[in-house]
């Protein structure tokens, strides 16, 4: 069923225009890797300052605080252009083993939030209260890091369908 | 003169290192982005553009090596085709314009809290996006679109 419906839409008027159009469907895919470079990068840097790695002479709180909404709208803008981008080759991505991973790690990541928003991350001027960042926050920091860095690199891999790997398809037949 | 390329010998060199060229200009872009943001109006604005450049400036060019040298081994997989693609030679312009404008401009202007602040951002933020896109259109120059120089 969910086969049907990417053959579907990847078949609908507007993504097959998309597909073909020559400068647009790459300029969609730069805009999208422009928002992973400047809103990632905003969201590894505040995973970096809860480690105390980075910009450790601010408060936790203006660098969590004060980057959430901009990382906000740049994360709606990023996955707005993800969904465009999947939709054009919604049949072929169906079967992609990258994608496949590229989405159970979003879903992790939405987990994430669900377990850590309130306990770590509406804690930051606690944190700075008391002078010191707790454990559970550093786990989750940990676990943002390696959760959006493997995003990154399965969006990658998608692109590699044919060879280097030749996997795609075979893993999961129909 | 044919020399061989270790990075050619496997298969899954090429797409590791370009994982880390995402990962190194994500922290380089990104950390840049903020203080472009804060010149704007947007994100840490209880901090001034010189205080946040000053405790990012040392990631920025973490991401920025991190970046240079990866994309240094990717262009030694293959550097004629790179050489005669035409999104890496305007890529290249655009990178080279970006840092000399970064380490002057985009520095002094920050750093002194100017009232050009926000045009100075838009044109960071612009020559960055620039160089992204002529790094995606090396790989379409390449299959798709088809218009070599030569």
């Amino acid at each position: 069923m969910l086969l049907s419906f990417a053959q579907w839409i990847q078949a609908t008027d507007f993504f097959t225009y998309l597909r073909g159009s020559g400068y647009v469907y790459p300029c969609i895919l730069s805009m999208h890797m422009v928002t992973l470079a400047v809103f990632g990068g905003m969201i590894l840097m505040t995973d970096l300052r809860m480690l105390g790695w980075a910009m450790s002479s601010r408060p936790v709180a203006d660098v969590v605080d004060q980057l959430r909404m901009t990382k906000r709208w740049g994360l709606a803008l990023m996955a707005t252009l993800g969904v465009l981008l999947a939709c054009c080759k919604a049949e072929e991505y169906y079967f992609n083993i990258f994608f496949r991973l590229k989405l159970l790690l979003l879903a992790l990541i939405i987990v994430h939030a669900l377990v850590f928003r309130r306990t770590v991350y509406a804690q930051a001027a606690e944190m700075d209260r008391a002078g010191r960042v707790p454990g559970n926050a550093k786990l989750a920091a940990a676990l943002s890091l390696l959760l959006w860095v493997g995003v990154a690199c399965m969006g990658r891999g998608i692109g590699y369908i044919d060879p280097p790997f030749g996997i795609h398809a075979q893993l999961w037949p129909l | 003169m044919q020399i061989d390329n270790p990075l050619n010998a496997s298969p899954l060199a090429f797409p590791i290192l370009e994982c880390i060229h995402i990962v190194g200009f994500a922290v380089s872009i990104g950390t840049i982005a903020i203080v472009d943001f804060r010149l704007l109006g947007i994100g840490m604005r209880r901090e001034t553009p010189s205080q946040i450049l000053h405790d990012t400036s040392l990631w920025t060019l973490g991401g920025l090596v991190v970046m240079l040298f990866s994309g240094l081994l990717l262009f030694s997989s293959d550097p004629d085709n790179y050489y005669l693609n035409y999104a890496f030679d305007l890529k290249m312009v655009f990178f080279l314009l970006a840092i000399l404008f970064h380490y002057t401009v985009h520095r002094k202007v920050a750093q002194r809290d100017s009232p050009h602040g926000k045009a100075v951002a838009c044109i960071s933020l612009a020559l960055w996006t620039l160089v992204v896109f002529g790094g995606i259109f090396i790989g379409f120059l390449n299959s798709t679109l088809d218009i070599h120089h030569i």
